[in-house]
């Protein structure tokens, strides 16, 4: 760890002013889309909705940012830190959201007047084992 | 520059207020548990922005822990919630 402290502080400066400006645009970009879920989380109606705004801008902020520390700090060893980070982010957004969204869907806080479909409602109307 | 640090944190700052106030509000558990996710990447992503912003590497190893451990929450509360909480099924 220390060794990653020095490898990366010697290798972050020399920065060039319009690499930082791309770097604050990036933040600001990244800090957009958080405020997009939120406003997402605000005003939807339903569990599943909300899942909508909460799994997809947040993972796309967080790769924002990570591009962000990566231009801003330049060295591999960060690069190498930041990569499982979006990674492990982009494998548990959906099993999370998939968790979420079957047990709103058992537990009826789902809003079924406004399901154009629904294809679980055949298993869920027959009992297990009824030949259908 | 500067006014885009000052954009940044307004930004950031509304953000948790509005995921605060759905987990204060939020009529059922799923949808805390949906807002406190939220809340937690972006946690995520305001250590980040410092990060970057004042060009030090300490709050790295906290960043893989978060992305690591941070399903655990939800997924457990999707799990082990009541089967049903409302009054309609």
């Amino acid at each position: 760890m220390t060794r990653l402290l020095e490898v990366s502080e010697t290798a972050a400066p020399a920065s060039e002013p319009w690499i930082d400006v791309v770097v604050l645009v990036l933040i600001l970009l990244g800090a957009a889309l958080c405020l997009t879920a939120a406003i997402g989380l605000l005003r939807f109606r339903d569990v599943p909705t909300r899942l909508h705004a909460a799994t997809k801008p947040q993972v796309l902020g967080l790769i924002l940012i990570s591009l962000a520390i990566a231009l801003s700090l330049r060295s591999w060893p960060v690069v190498a830190f930041l990569v499982p980070v979006v990674l492990i982010q982009l494998a548990t957004a959906p099993l999370s959201a998939h968790m979420v969204g079957r047990q709103a869907y058992r537990n009826g806080t789902i809003d079924r007047s406004t399901l154009y479909a629904d294809e679980l409602d055949d298993s869920r109307s027959t009992p297990p084992a009824a030949g259908g | 520059m500067n006014a885009l640090l000052v954009a940044i944190y307004a930004v950031f700052g509304i953000a948790a207020l509005l995921t605060l106030y759905r987990i204060v509000k939020g009529p059922s558990i799923l949808d805390r548990a949906v807002a406190s996710d939220v809340l937690l990447t972006e946690v995520l992503c305001v250590l980040g922005a410092e990060m970057a912003i004042n060009q030090h590497t300490r709050t790295l190893p906290v960043l893989l822990v978060i992305a690591g451990v941070g399903v655990f929450g939800s997924i457990s509360i999707a799990r082990f919630v009541a089967r049903r909480d409302g009054d309609r099924r």
